[in-house]
């Protein structure tokens, strides 16, 4: 598990020229324990410039933003993106080992530990190409899951899959996340799915302000299909219509 | 059922998953045997012209494919078939390790920087559209007679080749890849391993493939005038002879030999190499 602060966080591309770009503006926040948090908004309001601020693949135009695990060292990060990126060459398993720092036993029978809990344990010697989109996917979940991270980042992990497996996923995402105690930094457009997943959505809107700050409180395991979660979706939704009448262009672009 | 609008699922279809799969393997095995068949039909209306020419051509011209193929039998018999084959095929497989050292740092090159890509382009471009037998002139006047006459020719004709597919294979490269592998800490070095290499992999046996059906001719040139072994050395000793069937039969096995090499050996270890290439594994 990780601690995360973000303080007073701003970005702007193309700072000092003409085109210069504000995509976040002043955002604070912090997250830290077994926590799932989203970042929900609209395409293009910075979500993913978030995240990859907050793992160090892009600076920063002011602020602050720390990210430690529990024990105050630096954090170990894991990543699912938003298609699997799996080396099309290398077995399922080999895609696993890529990102470990060790080839050891132990190393070996935690990947298939992950990609048992995916359902994939049986696929390990198989190439990616083999597999299904969804399939692939569950292994670039058990990817970022094996190397045990403090802070595991998602972006936008199941906006390529049809709802039916996005569905499915979700629900194992749920489990294992459940079993492995991690903070998670979930970013995603759809605010059905950041209800059905999140203990706490961050709200950002066009221009990259933090709009709301949520709370869900439902107990766990969620489903889809639970009427309580219905019922907290439709909820939130309500609430940011009020987003959308204040800036025409979310209805656009979301 | 409590809901009419909701249909029984539909009876299994006309074809299952698995009797399609046997369907198009056995048109696959059909395709093949029509292929063989014509392959050899190829060879034999080859043969035949052969020895109807050697019939009507006055005597001495042009040995019949009989005489040739005793001749054939002979120099395998000899074990010169054997030694020679391996001086040529060690002098190509020479010539083409130069080629890739040269050409595959400059294809990086090329392919990583615009501004490398620049100044190698055009030297590359003309490099390969030289004429072969201008290489193997090159070499001979530069080694005289050597064995390395044959490697320098190689390379030469190779390099070009190498250059430009590597440079595209770099161009290839996933950049989404190359991220993930940034975001999960890896090293520059196993980034260069696990995702270039493998990209270039492909481009490099296109290269092979390119460039040895040119290499292994001007390998044979360059040893007919400035070899001191292989098979074109044999070809002019021969020739000196006036053994018009040792000079036939010493192509002939030359010929049969590169097929080989090209067709079996370079086609089953790409297919091995490339086995996680979803078409490949759709071919074999
Ligand atoms: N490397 C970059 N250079 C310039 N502008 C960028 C860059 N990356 C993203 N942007 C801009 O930042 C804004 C937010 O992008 P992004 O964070 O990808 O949004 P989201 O993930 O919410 O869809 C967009 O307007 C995009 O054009
Ligand atoms: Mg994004």
């Amino acid at each position: 598990m990780a601690v995360l602060t973000v303080n007073d966080l701003c970005k702007t591309f193309g700072a000092g020229t003409a085109r210069a770009n504000r995509v976040l503006d002043h955002i604070t926040f912090d997250v830290r324990g077994q926590t799932f948090v989203s970042i929900v908004g609209p395409s293009g309001c910075g979500k993913s410039t978030l995240l990859n601020i907050i793992s160090g693949v892009e600076t920063h135009t002011s602020g602050e933003i720390s990210v430690t695990s529990d024990a105050g060292k630096p954090a170990r990060l894991g990543y699912v993106f938003q298609d699997p990126r799996l080396l099309p060459w290398r077995s399922v398993r080999r895609n696993m080992l890529y990102v470990q720092d060790a080839d050891d036993e132990v190393t070996r029978r935690r990947v298939d530990t992950y990609l048992d809990m995916v359902g994939l344990g049986k696929h390990g010697d198989f190439f990616p190409g083999q597999l299904s989109g969804g399939m692939q996917q569950r292994v670039g979940i058990a990817r970022a899951f094996a190397v045990e991270p403090d802070l595991l980042i998602m972006d936008e992990p199941f906006s390529h899959l049809d709802a039916i497996t996005a569905r499915g996923l979700r629900a194992q995402l749920q489990d294992i996340w459940a079993q492995s105690k991690k903070t998670v930094v979930f970013v995603t457009h759809d605010v059905v799915e950041a209800v059905e997943l999140s203990d706490r959505i961050i709200v950002l809107q066009p221009g990259g302000r933090i709009f709301e700050d949520i709370t869900i409180d439902l107990p766990r395991p969620r489903r889809q299909s639970d009427p309580a979660v219905a019922t907290l979706q439709a909820e939130v939704l309500a609430r940011l219509e009020n987003m959308k009448a204040m800036t025409p262009q979310v209805a656009a672009a979301g | 059922m409590s809901n009419p609008v909701i249909e029984a699922p539909p009876t299994a279809p006309a074809v299952t998953w698995q009797e399609g799969e046997v369907l198009a393997r056995r048109a696959a095995a059909r395709n093949k045997r029509k292929r063989l068949a014509l392959l050899v039909a190829g060879w034999v209306v080859l043969l035949l012209i052969w020895q109807v020419a050697a019939y009507y051509l006055p005597f001495g011209t042009l040995p019949n494919p009989l005489e040739v193929g005793a001749e054939m039998w002979e120099i395998i018999a000899s074990g010169a078939l054997v030694s020679d084959f391996m001086a040529s095929v060690l002098k190509t497989f020479a010539g083409f390790g130069v080629a890739v050292l040269v050409g595959a740092p400059v294809g990086y090159l090329m392919g990583r920087h615009n501004y490398w890509k620049a100044f190698f382009h055009d030297g590359v471009t003309v490099a390969g559209t030289i004429p072969a037998l201008t290489y193997a002139v090159l070499s001979l006047i530069i080694f005289g007679l050597s064995n390395l006459g044959p490697v320098l020719a190689v390379a030469l004709v190779s390099t070009p080749y190498v250059a430009i597919n590597v440079a595209e294979g770099i161009r290839g490269v996933d950049q989404q890849l190359v991220k993930m592998s940034q975001a999960f800490g890896r090293s520059q070095q196993q980034i260069r391993r696990e995702v270039y290499l493998p990209t270039i992999v492909p481009y490099m046996f296109a290269a092979v493939r390119m460039s040895f059906a040119v290499a292994w001719k001007v390998e044979a040139l360059t040893e007919v005038f400035g070899g001191t072994n292989g098979v074109g050395f044999q070809i002019r000793n021969e020739y000196q002879l006036f053994n018009i069937t040792g000079v036939i039969a010493w192509m002939a096995l030359f010929i049969v030999f590169m097929l080989i090499i090209e067709r079996l050996v370079l086609r089953k270890l790409e297919a091995k190499v490339l086995a996680w290439r979803p078409e490949e594994r759709v071919r074999t």
